[in-house]
């Protein structure tokens, strides 16, 4: 079986949130609890768990068969090692604030202890949205998430396999035949793991025109992302199939630098909601209207907590009248605004284009600031103004899903200095998004999401440029391919023929 | 010592010294190039505290002439030092590519000298004729035609619709020479032909020179054949100025197969190094620049070299 796929150079998935490297981590380990395709969390190591009345204890029995590819059995002792590693990256921080002690009880068992109670712990072990908890050999997870593991010893259904290994060109899975898959059915990330195939090979493709030419003539089963102009390439083959896999998609959105001028007032920061026209930026982005949509929620468009509140007043995006008066009421004087423009990222780049385009209609000075990708990163973490090299404007993505969960996803964050780059800071939408984890009920969390909306909109840090659904490409004969939100594809229950 | 010894010696300490600015300049570029690996890594939601975390663990946070002094003291030891990316010794990860690569360019290296050199002598003993009009053709197509053009026609021909070869990828000449060659015909007649056309060119325009003087003249006149005329008088004197646009060739190709690697999808040291530019991941790209250029170096002297062996009157 042959994937078109990214083939990172570096795995550790405690050292980086590349989806990629989920990819990898999700076959090569495995994870004690896992969501189902309707973002449940489900047992996956775990045989039993139990929490005491006070909700402070939790405790957590491995299910019998797991075992390491170096042929070693799983123990209470690599659960606890991992959950302590995990603790240190932003994906476990607030079980991390929250836990008082993760103790060993048995070779199988293992204990949570915390400090008050958290509604949200179970959850929080199965999220996949930031760096979520894979489960790594005790003398693994021991490093610090600073430290990169580089060995590939997992217990998932997939084995790594080192000698066909080549960095950034290919790898090679092999079935791990000592994996003992649950007996429920494959739902999400959930249920029986099954790898159906003996092996996968991942080919990293620099060019998508190829990759689709290696798919017609078979010589790869599965493209990920096929590029947009060449879908009616793929539909047209009656070999191939165009399928939108994932029911999700990548959120586009513009964040804007609240430190610095223009966008420290709020008024020039709610001017862009009234200017953005997301059905304009969508089509520069993905020329097919059947794979995008316009994005409204902060919570994305097909999350628990996906919402209508507070977005009415800005309607559809492209006034650009009310954009013009709301910077002259911010007392807008012609300061240079700076978009960072990633070249090597088409999508970005073109609505880069597009956004300097339309601001400068209104009369704002834009300025695009072309670089790469690499040099866009390094850039964003400048706070000083623009004349001393700092930014006011870049463009990123992020998968629908991730805007399910505000603990996690750093962007959603609104703490000053700590927050992620652009630096928005309200007490007030801070106050809400620490209740997050405590509400209990879904019906309470939805409220509370409208609530956070309300603010969010309000203060405009993030302005959504629509949302792009990514079909994947696969010949016929693949079938049971698994999708999740997330954007990932893990390789099990997949099979040809 | 020879004079030929002595010429190789200082030949070979001017490389070092070419290296060596090289090696200053490569490295300077890069580190003034706007870019963070620790950022690429950390991924592109990463927070700062991550990137920042990363950064410490990699060492970017040493001042530039300490990082220059840890390099070229390595370097010079032979201690190419380790992938940010991969965290595998970068020696490593050049010779998993090298071999793509090399098969590639020598394969292409071959056709380019066999094809051009026949294609120009042709052109040159018949001149104004069909051969030297069609050579005129091909140079135009061969230099306007860019290399993904040619080679998404020739995967759509071969490939696609006839599925007589292979669309993509290489196989390693270990396991077997019917794979390795199948998968390097189309990347290697869609990167040599610019090739054929620029050493016919100039294959046909020495060869016209040579075959306009007096000695060949002479040789027609005492009733040498044709084969004669063109392979033993005209082309070993013409042969200095091809020698030159083969060397340079070559030295080329090493550099530009990126597009054809990225076309073909064939694993080798010029996606490697793209690879490496575009996630800063400056072991690699110092290294691997490092590297090609002292094949440079070698080819030229290598060029250099052969003209004595063409024209004994060229000494050293």
């Amino acid at each position: 079986m042959k994937w078109s796929h990214g083939v990172p150079q570096a795995f550790d998935p405690y050292t980086t949130t590349d989806v990629d490297i989920g990819d990898y981590a999700f076959g090569v380990y495995d994870m004690l609890f896992g969501l189902d395709s309707k973002l449940v969390p489900q047992p996956q190591m775990i045989g039993d768990w139990s929490a005491s009345d006070d909700k402070r204890t939790y405790t957590f029995q491995l299910r019998d068969g797991l075992s390491w590819h170096d042929h070693t059995k799983v123990t209470a002792a690599d659960c606890v090692a991992s959950i302590r590693r995990w603790f240190q990256t932003p994906g476990g921080s607030l079980v991390q604030q929250r836990a008082q002690d993760v103790s060993i009880k048995d070779d199988k068992t293992f204990v949570i202890t915390l400090k008050e109670p958290l509604g949200l712990l179970i959850d929080q072990l199965a999220q996949v949205s930031t760096y979520p908890l894979f489960i790594m050999r005790e003398k693994d997870a021991d490093r610090p998430p600073s430290e990169a593991v580089t060995t590939h010893i997992g217990s998932g259904p997939f084995k790594f396999n080192e000698e066909l290994f080549v960095p950034g060109a290919n790898i090679t899975f092999d079935k791990f035949e000592e994996y003992v898959p649950r007996s429920e059915a494959p739902d999400g990330l959930a249920g029986g793991k099954i790898a159906r195939v003996n092996r996968v090979i991942w080919n990293d493709f620099p060019d998508q025109q190829t990759a689709v030419s290696a798919l017609q003539a078979g010589e790869i089963d599965f493209l990920g992302a096929p590029p947009a102009d060449l879908y009616p390439v793929i539909e047209s083959d009656p070999n191939l199939v165009l399928e939108d896999l994932y029911k999700s998609g990548y959120n586009y959105f513009l964040r804007m630098n609240c430190l610095q001028k223009p966008f420290n007032n709020v008024k020039a920061r709610q001017a862009m909601l009234h200017l953005i026209n997301q059905e304009a930026f969508l089509r520069i982005i993905n020329p097919s209207p059947q794979y995008s949509r316009p994005v409204k929620s902060l919570f994305g468009t097909g999350t628990a907590y996906t919402n209508e509140a507070n977005t009415d007043w800005y309607k559809e995006g492209g006034d650009a009248e009310a954009a013009k008066r709301l910077f002259a009421e911010a007392g807008y004087a012609g300061e240079k605004v700076v978009i960072l423009d990633p070249t090597d990222w088409g999508e970005a780049h073109n609505a880069s284009l597009l956004l300097a385009s339309e601001m400068r209609k209104i009369g704002i000075n834009a300025e695009l600031a072309s670089t790469d990708w690499a040099g866009l990163v390094t850039r964003r973490a400048k706070r000083v103004s623009v004349d001393e090299g700092g930014w006011s404007i870049f463009i990123s993505s992020a998968t629908d899903f991730q805007f399910g969960d505000p603990t996690t996803a750093a962007w959603m964050a609104m703490n000053g200095e700590e927050s992620w780059f652009g630096w928005p800071e309200s007490a007030e939408y801070e106050a809400l998004r620490a209740k997050w984890p405590d509400v209990e009920t879904l019906e309470e969390r939805q409220a509370l999401a409208r609530e956070m909306q309300q603010v969010w909109w309000n203060y405009a840090s993030l302005i959504s440029l629509g949302q792009v659904i990514s079909p994947v490409a696969h010949r016929k004969d693949l079938t049971g391919l698994v999708g999740l939100k997330t954007g990932n594809v893990p390789m099990w229950n997949m099979q040809k023929g | 010592m020879s004079l030929l010894v002595y010429y190789i010696l200082r030949r070979l300490i001017s490389a070092i010294v070419v290296m060596a600015m090289v090696g200053i300049f490569i490295f300077l570029l890069i580190r003034l190039t706007p870019g963070d690996p620790a950022a690429i890594i950390a991924g592109p939601t990463a927070s700062e505290q991550m990137v920042a975390s990363v950064r410490e663990q990699l060492g970017l946070n040493e001042p530039l002439p300490v990082q220059f002094g840890q390099w070229a003291q390595n370097t010079l030891r032979g201690d190419f030092g380790t992938s940010v990316f991969a965290g595998r010794p970068v020696v490593q990860l050049m010779k998993q590519r090298m071999e793509p690569t090399l098969s590639v360019a020598l394969l292409t290296l071959f056709v380019s000298v066999v094809g051009g050199v026949t294609f120009g002598i042709l052109a040159a003993w018949r001149a104004g004729g069909v051969v030297d009009r069609a050579l005129t053709v091909f140079s135009a197509l061969g230099y306007s035609l860019p290399v993904f053009v040619v080679g998404y026609f020739l995967i759509y021909v071969f490939a696609i619709q006839t599925r007589l070869l292979p669309v993509q990828g290489y196989v390693p000449i270990g396991q077997g020479l019917g794979p390795w060659f199948a998968h390097l015909i189309l990347p290697t007649v869609a990167l040599s032909l610019p090739y054929i056309a620029f050493i016919a060119r100039i294959a046909r325009a020495s060869m016209l020179e040579v075959l306009s003087e007096d000695y060949m003249r002479t040789a027609a006149a005492k009733g040498a054949s044709p084969y004669s005329m063109l392979f033993r008088h005209a082309l070993k004197n013409a042969g200095a100025p091809i020698v030159t646009v083969i060397g340079l060739s070559f030295a080329y190709m090493i550099g530009g197969v990126v597009l054809t690697e990225t076309v073909f999808n064939i694993p080798g040291i010029g996606r490697l190094v793209v690879d490496a530019i575009n996630n800063r991941d400056y072991p690699v790209i110092q290294s691997v620049l490092i590297v090609i250029s002292g094949i440079y170096v070698l080819i030229n002297l290598a060029v250099d070299l052969a003209y004595t062996l063409i024209d004994p009157r060229i000494r050293y």
